[in-house]
């Protein structure tokens, strides 16, 4: 038979364009977040979004009728044995700056494999995953964990002092740039799983503040480095915190009620933190896909998309920021109060961080549990238990995407993170309101319009969930 | 940066542990020393472009579980010309543009000897031109019909695994025969459905068969059933290549749509690959026929090369993994990365491959094959190489879903995937 037409290249195609790992695609990408794929079409979700939107809302009713002390309940820690003061953290921090240092050293000359590289699945898998959640839900790990405080802290010992002074003008303006840096390159960069690229990134990422907080001194860290402010943001979200030398109980989000209120570039930081979070899901569906004009069957590769991605973070931002700051001056208008926008903004910023971490929790759940296979087997190899099969691959599993039951469970555990996140959002907004404007109803009032937000901001996560997508 | 791999696919980590523990010298473990084997000839480094991430990553992660199988195999036996073979793996992320560096690193970098393993199509030609350019062997599982079509190059070659084309062709004999000559085709709207529609129809024509409605879903659908009204009263077979995310809830809506009274139904296991067809909602597709590049699960009449292949890569009688019973592996396609790498070995031997300075040789050795039978080496079944086209031939399995299992009804002879060459890539000069 003549060919009836010629299908070079490309268009011979995607036969394989396939089912595509699309459906199932989790299947280990260190950064490509797994798809829940074809099952998860086949789940009720409308049904689950109505339900998961309809709990938020009803938290906020519950707020203008719950009376004044029990949210002051909810919220209140409990104090819990005294904790001894320690060096320990400058000691592990050293100990994790130097194993950092291996890792980016085996990032350049070890496996290409990115679920092999100990680099790979030690930032994207163990930092990115684990450490994260960890901190925002339990407690301040990155104390212990941050690669910069032991050595500057060392380095300082050895008599370096700052030489310049970091201006007091320039705020958290440093560590938005270095954390939009380290964004843009988990959503743009073509490959920010392949060991090599992940190594010069990391690397130059580390020292150049390093040297930073050697210049600067250690305020680098505190204002300048984005991801220790990242750090620090969900530090107070976590359950347990150090108080007045005691450990400290609460539910999430304790502590943002009795904290200082963050300076102003705090504020527009956590906004940016959610911001980038939800852009990291959105670069993935078949609606932005086709606002980019790509054909999701099709996808070209994240080297054909650089460009639309950063645009996209920056547009997300800017949107983000100009919606919040839309939503409290509302409030303030609803409420007629004289609190200056900006003030009102630095108020309630915070309590949006509960959505941004429900929301982290949420999109990398199911690359967690694939990718978290590969750091345990690298972890057992380190150990010496390495599994003696045919190979390191057939311990791997993906089977949890191949069934409805455990997709069903899998997709009700991240949709059960936005909508969690969310209620305990409502409920730190209402109170921060009744602290700040006093009397339920003038607190109600204000609140309004960032209840309608948060509401419309979980219809978005679970859609966001539920969406099929094409990366 | 210089390149730190380890002689057989499995200890890829233990050579970045090795050189974690290199690294970190003051914590260096002496667990980590027993890696630091010494190697008594330098191996044979074949460059596996892994779609590790991206949307290809869960074709990719079953592909190297069969190049793993097949490289320790080739390795226990001895190797390569007396060396043994080490997988160099690099990610391509399923990316066009970063699978042509890739391929650049396997000739500049890692030192391999061939690159190898290339699953989605137009990775494959975002690739195969720098492959050409740097003069390197460049060996690719991906189905697609641009090797064959003349697109390429000289230096690569699809000896594993057979192209769309021929699939297609090969199918319509049966389909005509024994489901129907008045076809329905339903299929994604761009080139790869596109592919099918001109390739089928054209086969089923010559069969005495017609294509009575060609209907074309726009990509990012998510809900079909508007189309299914369209499919004419007189259709005797549905033939459906849908893809992506959306295709689960495509069979199902065509099932709620026909209920018990339905035309015959024939698709490609490509939409259901790696999917557990016991699935919720795909009760639909009992009954419905399947092309299968091998079958998924072993039927009663199983070679004992199906067995051994079955055996040595970890999967089961259902084409799932050994650990996990739902984790079902891409079964239709990875066997060719398993042919692929014995032809690379069979090509080096035959011409006494000793570094890239013989590159030619091996591809002049490998166009000079041509039958390959049916043994271990090529369980999916014999195959006929053309060396003109640098494109390999064989069986096609057309299996219907009964008992919610793939049972093979028909193999195709090797002969009905033929078609008239349409590139003599041996006039072309290296």
């Amino acid at each position: 038979m003549k060919a009836p037409l010629d299908t070079g290249g490309i268009r011979a195609a995607a036969r394989l364009a396939l089912a595509a790992g699309l459906v199932v695609a989790g299947a280990g990408a260190a950064l490509a977040h797994a798809t829940e794929g074809g099952l998860v079409l086949l789940l009720p979700t409308d049904f689950y979004t109505a339900a998961g939107a309809s709990a938020v809302a009803l938290t906020v009713v519950l707020m203008a009728v719950l009376p004044e002390p029990v949210l002051a309940r909810i919220f209140a820690p409990l104090l819990l044995l005294r904790l001894p003061r320690t060096r320990a953290p400058e000691i592990t921090s050293m100990l994790v700056a130097l194993v950092f240092l291996s890792l980016v050293w085996t990032g350049l000359s070890g496996s290409r494999d990115p679920m092999e590289n100990p680099l790979s699945l030690g930032i994207w898998t163990g930092f990115w995953i684990i450490i994260v959640t960890v901190q925002g839900v339990a407690f301040d790990i990155w104390r212990w964990v941050n690669p910069w405080a032991g050595p500057v802290s060392m380095l300082r010992g050895l008599g370096l002092r700052p030489v310049l002074h970091l201006p007091v003008r320039l705020g958290y303006g440093p560590a938005i740039v270095t954390f939009l840096a380290f964004a843009a390159f988990l959503m743009a960069d073509p490959a920010p799983a392949d060991p090599g690229r992940l190594a010069v990134f990391g690397g130059v990422y580390w020292l150049v503040n390093l040297l930073a907080a050697l210049i600067f001194g250690p305020r680098w860290l505190r204002r300048g480095e984005g991801i220790t402010l990242l750090m620090r943001s969900y530090a107070r979200m976590s359950l347990v915190a150090r108080r007045g030398g005691r450990l400290t109980l609460g539910l999430n989000g304790w502590q943002l009620l009795r904290g200082r209120v963050p300076r102003g570039g705090w504020a527009v930081f956590v906004l940016v933190i959610l911001a980038c979070g939800s852009f990291d899901g959105v670069n993935e569906t078949f609606w932005w896909l086709g606002v980019l004009g790509v054909n999701p069957l099709e996808f070209p590769g994240r080297s054909a998309v650089v460009w639309q991605n950063l645009a996209g973070l920056a547009a997300a931002n800017a949107l983000l920021l100009g919606i919040f700051a839309g939503t409290v001056k509302a409030g303030l208008m609803l409420n007629r109060s004289a609190l200056p926008l900006a003030e009102a903004v630095r108020l309630f910023a915070p309590t949006i961080l509960p959505i941004a971490l429900g929301y982290h929790i949420a999109h990398y759940y199911t690359a967690f549990l694939v990718e978290g296979q590969y750091l345990w087997a690298m972890l057992e190899e380190v150990a010496g238990n390495s599994h003696q099969g045919h190979g390191h691959g057939d311990h791997i599993t993906t089977g949890f995407f191949n069934t409805t039951e455990t997709m069903r469970r899998i997709w009700l555990t991240q949709a059960a993170a936005v909508v969690v996140g969310h209620v305990i959002a409502v409920m730190l907004a209402h109170a921060v309101a009744l602290k700040v404007f006093g009397g339920a109803r003038r607190a109600l009032l204000s609140q309004a319009p960032l209840a309608l937000f948060m509401i419309g901001y979980t219809f978005f996560g679970l859609w966001l969930l539920a969406s099929p997508r094409g990366v | 940066m210089t390149t730190r791999t380890t002689k057989q696919t499995g200890t890829t980590r233990r050579g970045a542990l090795k050189t974690l523990a290199a690294g970190a010298a003051a914590t260096s473990l002496p667990l980590w020393a027993r890696y630091a084997e010494a190697q008594t000839s330098e191996p044979i480094r074949v460059g596996f472009q892994m779609h590790r991430t991206g949307i290809g990553a869960a074709y990719g992660r079953w592909y190297g579980r069969t190049t793993e199988a097949a490289a320790r195999l080739i390795n226990e036996a001895g190797g390569i010309n007396g060396r043994p073979l080490e997988i160099v793996v690099e990610d391509d992320g399923t990316d066009p543009k970063r699978g042509a560096e890739v391929v650049e690193k396997f000739a500049t970098q890692h030192n391999c000897d061939v690159g190898y393993g290339t699953l989605f199509s137009h990775v494959v030609a975002g690739s195969a031109p720098r492959a050409g350019e740097l003069k390197l062997p460049y060996f690719v599982v991906s189905e697609g019909h641009h090797v064959a079509s003349g697109a390429l190059n000289r230096y690569t070659v699809q000896p594993g695994i057979t192209d769309v084309k021929s699939q297609v062709q090969a199918m319509a004999p049966f389909v005509a025969a024994n489901l129907g000559k008045k076809v329905t085709m339903i299929f994604p709207d761009y080139a790869f459905g596109h592919d099918h529609r001109d390739f089928f129809s054209a086969a089923i024509e010559a069969q005495g068969g017609e294509v009575v409605a060609k209907l074309a879903i726009p990509p990012t659908e998510t809900s079909f059933t508007k189309y299914f009204p369209k499919i004419p009263r007189e259709t005797e077979v549905i033939y459906h290549v849908m893809v992506g995310p959306a295709v689960l809830t495509f069979v199902k809506e065509m099932g709620e749509f026909f209920g018990p009274s339905r035309p015959e139904i024939f698709g490609f296991i490509d939409s259901l690959e790696a999917v557990d067809i016991s699935s919720p909602g795909l009760e639909f597709l009992e009954g419905t026929y399947f092309w299968e590049g091998m079958p998924r699960y072993a039927q009663a009449d199983q070679s004992p090369y199906d067995k051994f292949y079955r055996e040595q890569v970890g999967v089961d009688d259902k084409g799932a993994s050994l650990s996990d019973a739902k984790d079902v592996s891409t079964f239709a396609h990875m066997f060719g990365c398993w042919e692929t790498l014995y032809v690379i070995k069979a090509g080096m031997e035959a011409a006494g491959y000793k570094g890239p300075q013989d590159r030619q040789a091996l591809i002049e050795a490998v166009e000079a094959m041509t039958e390959m039978p049916h043994s271990n080496e090529h369980p999916q079944g014999a195959k006929v190489f053309n060396g003109k086209t640098h494109q390999v031939f064989g069986p096609q399995y057309i299996s219907k879903l009964e008992g919610g299992m793939l049972k093979v009804q028909h193999t195709t002879s090797i002969e009905e995937g033929f078609y008239p060459d349409e590139v003599d890539y041996t006039k072309m000069s290296f």
